[in-house]
């Protein structure tokens, strides 16, 4: 190796490597020594290129490949899977598919959302990897010049009350719950945004490789609309907020591969730092410069950090760049060029202007007491150079650098759960049961973690986190914010996924998953307008784990089209593995949003009054694959819920139509442990009892009460409304029973679970868990 | 002065984060609401942003976490207050304009020493402290007020005595200390105690209706003047019903509980 | 350079809660026979002043912003 990094004879650590005599082996060699994450096929073909240029390529440039050509970058193993099913639901309200989608809310307004992973340095530092995902996602909003105005942190966890040894290297669930939910807290309460929905998904696959997604919504003036990219050739790009340091070299790179035992140690340079209150004035002053339209395009700085933001925003205008690397502003003295130019630093953007408003754009960072220096330009030649005080240190072809390898990777069927497999468990009492799948913590209440974050900030949450008697809530559905103040239209967002659904049949799964997204979105009255996604799952070399992806992300794309929905943003992060190879669940987590055009109207999942009708909205099948109650008795096998994907459409518009005249007093969508546990819950939220009769499902009992089927809610409507209820709803409605009592009174077998022990079932296990007060 | 030539200065620094919901609350009265930065009060930005104090009636402190609430909640805004502008601000409250700290404002304003200001307007060091949660952790949940002002406070003139208000709070500094053990006794013979903590019922506030451990279940405070407010509850997160946490189980106004404090301000104003 | 190292302690009788909350973090990481554990805060503050008058600068940073007297003791030391 030391013979084939030959130093420049310049006064800075500059190094030109022998890519042009290097054998097999020593390609690799590089590749590991250097931490490029790249094949011998793809080093191979780097070669080549400096072949053609007809010299040996610096550590600069290498280091640059090695960023753009990760996975995290450039989906070298997604993209030709997500082209096949996903991309391409084009509805005329698509605004953007900038680096947030951002999609028209009414006349004068677009609203951003975008979902991402931050799953691999939250398995190493909790806190910092948690925080600055927030950071990330948030800045990928304000580049749309979209004021951000709710969080959303779906996570996945090894169970917290997980007893026994942990791999070497891993981290105690319990332990990495905590860090996650306090780098979320601190970081989404000091920058000011609500944190207004989520999701807590437990199970043992986790416990390796956890993880951490985080979502943003924004709202932006369609007018002022930002790019994320220059305007042409002959502007300044100007880089604004932090300074660049050795925190998160090589981000990228960790986050396409598998964490291994030694991670811990490793990694730590791999982990950025956050800084909220940096964050803060950064956004207040690139809204400013945005609204004056001073700049042509703006961008965050993410994976690759420089090194993919300069590219990205020259090409997509059909440019090049050329960079005066010694300008950017430094943490530490003695960054070497390659550190500088693929640094992850957090807090920062890049803006680019026409060079006559480069003052006025500086003027306005400085009134704001943010770094903004001036370091490239953009040129008419499709080439990205640097220079270091005059000395070319880099120049490359834009479409090479940019266009990474893609792989059709072989990927295998999967084996789906079957009901001629099934084998049903042996049950206690309904009883017993009911109790224990309130308490299971993939149902249980996250208030703990719920009430730490600050959901009100801004002032416009309408429907929040956790709904029913204040101090006495139950689970809500989705929240609803009232983005434009003064008005009454209501932005709802949801989390839908179902892990355990996906990976026992990965197609009906992906199906299912946004099934329970739009069920969350109906549930509080909004109609389902736009979903993001991020697809969490293992290492795609591998063909089981390629076929999951493959048949999840088919699934999912399916439905969306079909319901004629949009996904203008998305994420995909693979090689979720644990030490030993033990991979994740698969995991597409989604967040949909949807519409409501007067909050005034929005339903919540909270139990009103006794003496009300409960009607069960859709139908129930025999479809206990992967359930909750299956998972939790150990049943085995079974039909997974699949999507009648018509009958979704069918039952959202009279759903719709039916809250729209106010007759429905809650509504709650029907998912883990089935109608009994909808119910429990209403209960629960409303402080009031319900006295239930399946007779009109045709089912054996206990199927009845705890299969999962899909497109399902539970309504309350009152008894002077009921006709016109079912005058709307046509079939899809059964009577299932009254509210009434203090406790769940199932009259098919007499069944009896008072109030309290139900609260306390699903209120306690995560407070006796994780510490603390209850509510 | 009628509200629309009421002009608020809501003041910011970085990591001030609820300053447009307070100036929302204000514009949604009619009154003219400023998001101004401290810079902007001290002559360190340009000539056509430079503002000086006493051009504004109302002088209202956001939440959030100014410079990071490094050091202590409050410390540093109040800190660079003092240095840069503290004879402004001192001559603004002597002035008798109402003045108005939401959560990290209240913390500004204790450690700004204009709360408790028992014996002068402005004290050199804080004579209070808003510490941490008794819980330890940073609260965000529904709490319901009682107005128990006898009438000193401006900022309760249109709410009845003993009238319950559900205010949110979201903070994990809000349990109001001091060394003097006559403390809640000297705030209720100066009539500076406005808010309390209560469980809906109106009966004493047991964790979590008192979220913090707040002694006395103290909510809000005034000085002895009565035109300084501090609270750590949010009511300009509650203007409307729709932005309430249980609004959905019934209502029987759009109006929101928050409303009311501002309206305080814009009628005092208006007798002036 | 001098440099003025500032301790500031929660008063006797101020509840702890960073304090109790990381013990029982570090107990769950299974460091076991923990007694209590204190948030202490110091700063490092570098300074050309000679070394006494360092010391007055330092009590006065904490009586202007590092500290306050209700429910915080300072001490200030020099090296």
């Amino acid at each position: 190796m030391a013979d084939l990094m030959k130093k420049r004879d310049v006064p800075f650590p500059l190094y030109e490597v022998g890519l042009l005599a290097a054998t097999d082996d020593e390609l690799m060699q590089v590749s590991r020594d250097m931490s490029l994450s790249l094949s011998l096929d793809e080093m191979k073909v780097i070669r080549d290129y400096f072949k053609k240029e007809g010299r040996d390529p610096t550590d600069v440039e290498l280091q640059s490949l090695g960023q753009a050509w990760s996975e995290h970058c450039c989906y070298k193993s997604s993209k030709p899977i997500l082209k096949e099913f996903v991309f391409g639901i084009d509805r005329d309200d698509v605004l953007s598919r900038g680096d947030a989608g951002v999609m028209v809310f009414d006349d004068d307004y677009g609203y951003a959302l975008r979902i991402e992973s931050h799953n691999h340095p939250s398995a190493i530092e909790p806190y910092g990897g948690a925080a600055t995902g927030i950071g990330g996602i948030l800045r990928d909003v304000v580049c749309m010049g979209a004021q951000p105005i709710g969080l959303a942190d779906p996570l996945c966890f090894g169970p917290i009350d997980r007893k026994g040894e942990l791999p070497p290297g891993i981290k105690h669930p319990r332990y990495l719950v905590n860090g996650v939910v306090s780098g979320i807290r601190d970081y989404g309460n000091r920058v000011g945004i609500p944190t207004i929905t989520g999701g807590f998904f437990f199970d043992e696959k986790y416990t390796g490789n956890c993880l951490v997604n985080v979502a943003c919504l924004g709202i932006v003036k369609r007018k002022d609309l930002a790019k994320n990219y220059a305007g042409g050739p002959g502007e300044v790009m100007i880089l604004i907020g932090g300074r660049t340091g050795r925190d998160g070299i090589h981000g990228v790179n960790f986050a396409s591969a598998d964490l291994t035992a030694t991670s811990d140690e490793d990694s730590r340079g791999a982990v950025q730092l956050g800084d909220p209150i940096t964050k803060e004035p950064v956004m207040h002053a690139c809204f400013e410069v945005n609204e004056k339209h001073l700049i042509t395009g703006m961008k965050d700085l993410g994976g690759g950090g420089l090194s993919c933001v300069i590219g990205e925003m020259a090409l997509d205008a059909g440019c090049g760049a050329d960079v005066d690397l010694e300008k950017v502003p430094l943490k530490e003295p003695g960054l070497a060029p390659w550190e500088i130019w693929v640094s992850e630093s957090q807090e920062r953007m890049m803006c680019t202007c026409k060079p006559e408003n480069v003052d006025a754009v500086l003027e306005i960072f400085d009134m704001w007491d943010v770094l903004a220096v001036p370091v490239a330009k953009t040129t008419d030649l499709k080439r990205t150079r640097l220079f270091w005080d005059g000395e070319p240190i880099f120049d490359m072809d834009l479409e090479f650098l940019t266009g990474g390898p893609v792989y059709n990777r072989p990927y295998s069927m999967p084996i789906v759960s079957s009901k001629e497999r099934e084998e049903f468990p042996e049950l206690p009492s309904d009883r017993e049961v009911i109790l224990a799948l309130l308490s299971d913590l993939n149902v249980a209440s996250k208030e703990w973690a719920i009430r730490q974050y600050d959901h009100e900030v801004r002032a416009s949450t309408a429907i929040h986190p956790m709904v029913g008697e204040m101090n006495e809530t139950g689970p809500g559905d989705a929240s609803v914010l009232i983005p434009v103040p003064g008005s009454v239209r209501g932005l709802a967002a949801a989390i839908g996924c179902n892990p355990w659904f996906t990976e026992a049949d990965p197609y009906k799964g992906g199906m299912a998953c946004i099934d329970e997204t739009c069920r969350n979105l109906v549930a509080v009255g909004a109609r389902p307008n736009a979903f993001t996604d991020c697809l969490n799952f293992g290492n795609p070399e591998k063909p089981e784990r390629l076929g999951e992806f493959r048949e999840a992300v088919r699934g999912l794309g399916e439905i969306a089209r079909e319901l004629d929905i949009p996904i203008p943003s998305g994420n995909v992060s693979l090689y979720n593995e644990a030490p030993g190879g033990h991979h994740i669940l698969p995991t597409p987590m989604i967040l949909g949003c949807g519409i409501i055009p007067d909050v005034r109207k929005a339903v919540t999942a909270d139990f009103k009054k006794s003496g009300s009708c409960i009607f069960l909205i859709g139908r129930t099948r025999d479809e206990m694959g992967a359930s909750l109650l299956f998972r939790k008795f150990g049943g085995k096998e079974g039909a997974v819920p699949a999507v009648d994907i018509p009958a979704l459409k069918r039952i959202t518009d009279e759903l719709l139509s039916a809250m729209d005249e106010g007759i429905v007093l809650s509504c709650h969508d029907c998912s883990d442990g089935g109608i009994a546990v909808a119910v429990a819950e209403m209960c629960i939220s409303g402080q009031v009892g319900a006295e239930i009769d399946m007779s009109g499902i045709d089912l054996p009992l206990q199927r009845a009460l705890y299969s999962e089927s899909c497109t399902r809610w539970i309504a309350e409507v009152d008894g002077k409304d009921v006709t016109r209820f079912t005058e709307i709803m046509g079939g899809d409605a059964t009577l299932l029973g009254i509210t009434k009592g203090a406790g769940l009174h199932i009259k098919d077998n007499g069944t009896r679970i008072p109030l309290e022990e139900m609260r306390a079932a699903w209120n306690d296990p995560i407070w006796n868990i994780m510490g603390g007060g209850k509510q | 002065m009628k509200p629309q030539d009421a002009k608020v200065c809501v003041i910011r620094i970085e990591g001030t984060n609820c300053e447009d919901e307070m100036a929302n609350a204000f514009s949604m009265l009619g009154a003219q609401a400023e998001k101004v930065h401290l810079k902007q009060l001290t002559g360190q930005a340009p000539a056509a942003l430079r503002r000086s104090l006493e051009d504004y009636d109302i002088l209202a402190f956001p939440g959030g976490f100014s410079a990071g609430d490094y050091v202590r909640a409050g410390a540093i805004f109040a800190a660079r207050i003092r240095a840069a502008i503290g004879g402004d601000v001192k001559r603004f409250v002597e002035s008798g304009k109402p003045v108005i700290g939401v959560c990290n404002g209240f913390q500004i304003l204790v450690e700004l020493g204009l709360l408790p200001a028992m014996e002068q307007t402005m004290t050199d060091a804080p004579t209070a402290a808003l510490y941490n949660n008794d819980s330890g952790r940073f609260e965000c949940r529904p709490t319901v007020l009682r107005n128990d002002n006898r009438g000193k406070c401006l900022f309760t003139s249109e709410i009845p005595s003993k009238a319950l208000l559900s205010i949110p709070s979201a903070h994990a500094e809000g349990k109001l200390l001091s060394n003097d053990p006559d403390f809640v006794q000297k705030l209720e013979d100066n009539d500076q105690v406005v808010f309390r903590y209560v469980c809906p019922d109106g009966s004493d506030a047991v964790y979590p209706w008192n979220p913090n451990g707040s002694p006395s279940d103290i909510a809000g405070i005034c000085n002895p003047a009565g035109n300084v407010l501090g609270m750590m509850p949010h009511p300009e997160r509650v203007m409307t019903r729709f932005t309430h946490a249980d609004w959905t189980r019934g209502y029987s106004s759009e109006i929101g509980d928050g409303r009311a404090i501002f309206e305080s301000a814009m009628k005092y104003l208006e007798k002036l | 350079m001098t440099v003025i190292e500032i301790r500031i302690e929660l008063k006797k009788g101020v509840a702890d809660p960073e304090g109790k909350n990381t013990k029982k973090t570090l107990e769950a990481l299974g460091f076991e026979g923990l007694g209590e554990v204190r948030s202490v805060k110091l700063f490092e503050v570098e300074t050309s002043l000679p070394a006494d008058e360092a010391v007055k600068a330092g009590e006065e940073m904490c009586r202007k912003l590092l500290a306050n007297p209700v429910i915080q003791n300072f001490k200030v030391t020099v090296r």
